[in-house]
């Protein structure tokens, strides 16, 4: 049985084209790109090649501003305490409540350091309150952080208009993005639409490269300093070997996402609007998180009333199907997604969350395959549910309560 | 990353250390003119000879003649050094004109250097300078109307802070202020400093950590939103009155006016000077909205309540 991967917001297949770039790197080509011999001139060379290959990809920036990383969670790390280095008179930073953890986390340490955070909410959507937004920028603002799209209902975030609002504010306010899963998905263009946008994240496993690389934008002339220290690699922004291989399947992987936006927008989008359709007809009582926001065109996180969330993943998984869910068994620790939490999904629902996340090599043949399975499972599930009217085929009225 | 050299370049320097007749690496007994420039710590250094000959009657017409050097360095230096004794014999200036020889003529000469080695050229122009300073001393020739001022001591021995350009501390802190450096770039365009490695322009106690040091953090401190503070002229207001003022203004006279073309106005927040507005209806999908707002709304807040109010919209 072949396997229905559609858990592509949690990583990506290697795609063949970028291991065949990486080959060279991984035998044959394997200097230290700093070394002075000849022979370590290629892997010097190709460093550049990706980093003009990417600039190119976002926008035709200077290739300068882009700094190679280990990870989005380090990008991310970097852009966040690099800033607040770099701004020791400031003390505000502003972010969301959605945001991935290596944003969250590093907030609140910041928060415990003494710096004083806004957790801006969402709404039911997923959505910001550009009104709040804009209350809550400060005299001492030092960092604004959105997300480009979030991770686990695929809601975009109007970065432009945001980061607009925040330089006509106040210019000497950074604004962070961390586009991980905006790349590849939706036009990041940081040279027209997002030149408000000072520092940018992403990685590559999320565009069908390999995991252990990432990337972080600095324009020019932003405040900022670096947080990983030693060597002079990166022009001493961030020190550390560069990751000659990964760094070029991470371009390759950039050239692909880049030429294959047209396909996400277009394909991969009917794939899953096709697959929400078909779902809602066939499920009874099934939400849809995030889908009065702007979304991802390949995101599809739904809220099965009734039912937990990891029980359906494993029974998906029998049937060949990788997808994820938002509830607190499959999180890790005690409580559910915080992002569901944040858009006040109801209880009933927050455990039985579920993301479908498609890519380029999903097909048609996946969307019936998930279509055919999973309203079979929800409906076994719910008959062993307590908060299942298995007569009236409806969520039982106490269980909004509990 | 491995240097690109010219061939320019590697021939000069394999001459060099081949010792090829017509190249000019070693000792010169009797020179009328020694320099000296970097040092060991960063990583090169040049000990430039000469020797002149000698005007008849006007020292400052000497001609130089005869060039040598022992360069402890890299390719590019050594090239470098061999091109910048070639270039004086071949043109014999006298020391004074010799003063004008650039680094970049040594960049010409070897037919272009890598970004990252330019400062392989500075060293001989700096070399070259020190020996001219050096046979004027010698000479009983006042430089003072040539040479602007030499580095004082104790710019040569403050805290190195680029080591591929040898430039201290003190010497940046000058500079900085003498020429109004307020960028990394600029420091980069003006002295060099930070222009080959790049490790000192971001590094704990390198350029920038100077230039704020220097101009303070003030870019960042001195927000927009706080330009309303320390001018008394337009307070006779107070903050919450001018607010009230514009909540005033928007909701009887803009707002209406707005409305009459099918648009609409919400004021959202004013921090300062900055007044938050959302549009909304016909007015948010005319393509002239942002310019509805400025004109109308902008220019009303201006005239009525204060010229320094602003607009954003949302």
């Amino acid at each position: 049985m072949k396997l229905v991967y559609a858990d592509n917001n949690a990583t990506t297949a290697i795609a063949p084209e970028v291991v065949t770039a990486m080959q060279p790197y991984l035998t044959a080509d394997y200097f230290n790109p700093s070394s002075m011999y000849a022979a370590a001139q290629e892997p010097a060379a190709a460093l550049e090649r990706a980093r003009a290959s990417i600039a190119c990809g976002l926008g035709g920036i200077d290739p300068g501003q882009l700094i190679f990383t280990g990870s989005a969670t380090e990008s991310n790390n970097s852009a966040i305490f690099g800033s607040v280095l770099a701004n020791s008179q400031r003390r505000h930073l502003m972010t969301t409540a959605v945001e991935h953890p290596s944003v969250l986390e590093v907030c609140k340490e910041l928060q415990r350091r003494g710096h004083e955070v806004t957790f801006l909410g969402v709404d039911r959507q997923g959505g910001l309150n550009l009104d709040e937004f804009v209350r809550a920028l400060r005299r001492d603002t030092l960092l604004v952080s959105v997300m480009l799209a979030n991770n686990e209902t695929g809601v975009i975030y109007p970065l432009a208009r945001l980061a607009r609002i925040v330089k006509q504010t106040d210019p000497a306010i950074i604004v962070h993005c961390d586009a991980t899963q905006g790349i590849g998905k939706v036009p990041v263009d940081l040279a027209r639409e997002l030149r408000d946008v000072d520092l940018l994240s992403f990685s590559g496993h999320k565009i069908h490269a390999p995991k252990g690389v990432g990337a972080l934008f600095v324009r020019k002339g932003t405040r900022w300093r670096p947080y990983i220290l030693g060597g002079h690699q990166e022009q001493g922004r961030r020190a550390g070997t560069e990751n000659v291989a990964y760094i070029v399947g991470l371009a390759k992987a950039c050239e692909l996402a880049v030429a294959g936006i047209a396909d996400e927008q277009t394909r991969v989008r009917g794939l899953r609007d096709r697959l929400q359709l078909e779902l809602c007809q066939r499920i009874p009582e099934l939400e849809v998180n995030g889908a009065g926001s702007p979304r991802l065109p390949n995101t599809l996180n739904l809220a099965v009333h009734g039912i937990e969330g990891e029980a359906i993943l494993y029974e998906l998984s029998r049937a060949g199907i990788c997808a994820s869910s938002g509830s607190a068994c499959t999180s890790g620790s005690l409580s559910p997604s915080h992002v569901l939490q944040a858009m006040q999904v109801p209880f009933s629902a927050i455990h039985g969350s579920l993301r479908f996340s498609l890519s380029r090599y999903n097909d048609e043949e996946d969307i019936d395959r998930i279509i055919e399975a999973l309203p079979d499972i929800v409906a076994r599930l719910r008959r062993l549910s307590p908060y299942w009217d298995d007569e009236r085929n409806c969520l039982k009225l106490s269980a909004g309560e509990s | 990353m491995a240097w690109e050299y010219s061939d320019k370049v590697l021939q000069l320097f394999a001459d060099a250390v081949q010792g090829k007749p017509g190249t000019h690496m070693g000792e010169l007994a009797e020179a009328d003119g020694v320099g000296e420039y970097g040092s060991i710590v960063c990583g090169d250094a040049l000990r430039l000879f000469f020797r002149v000959k000698p005007h008849p009657t006007d020292p400052s017409r000497d001609q130089i003649v005869l060039a040598r050097f022992l360069t402890f360095g890299c390719t590019s230096a050594i090239a470098s050094s061999e091109a910048l004794c070639a270039l004086l014999e071949e043109r014999q200036p006298t020391p004074l004109d010799a003063l004008n020889l650039t680094n970049q003529d040594l960049i010409d000469y070897l037919d272009g250097l890598p970004p990252a080695k330019i400062h392989c050229s500075v060293m001989g122009a700096e070399a070259l300078r020190a020996a001219v300073v050096d046979w004027a001393a010698h000479r009983g020739v006042d430089l003072s109307s040539v040479l602007s001022e030499p580095m004082t001591e104790k710019e040569m021995e403050g805290r190195l802070v680029c080591k591929c350009f040898s430039i201290t501390e003190p010497y940046l802190r000058r500079k900085i202020g003498e020429l109004k450096l307020r960028s990394i770039e600029q420091i980069t365009a003006a002295l060099k400093a930070g222009g080959a490695c790049g490790s000192c322009q971001r590094a704990p106690g390198g350029l920038q950590d100077l230039l704020d040091e220097y101009w303070g953090e003030t870019a960042a401190e001195v927000g927009h939103i706080s330009s309303a503070n320390g001018r008394k002229d337009e307070e006779s207001l107070s903050p919450w009155q001018r607010g009230k003022e514009i909540e005033r203004l928007i909701a009887t006279v803009i707002r209406p006016q707005l409305q009459k073309d099918g648009g609409d106005i919400e004021l959202i927040d004013i921090k300062d000077n900055l007044v938050y507005c959302r549009l909304s209806g016909v007015c948010a999908n005319c393509p002239a909205a942002g310019q509805t707002l400025q004109l109308v709304v902008e220019q009303q807040l201006k005239e009525r309540i204060d010229k320094r109010l602003r607009v954003i919209e949302l």
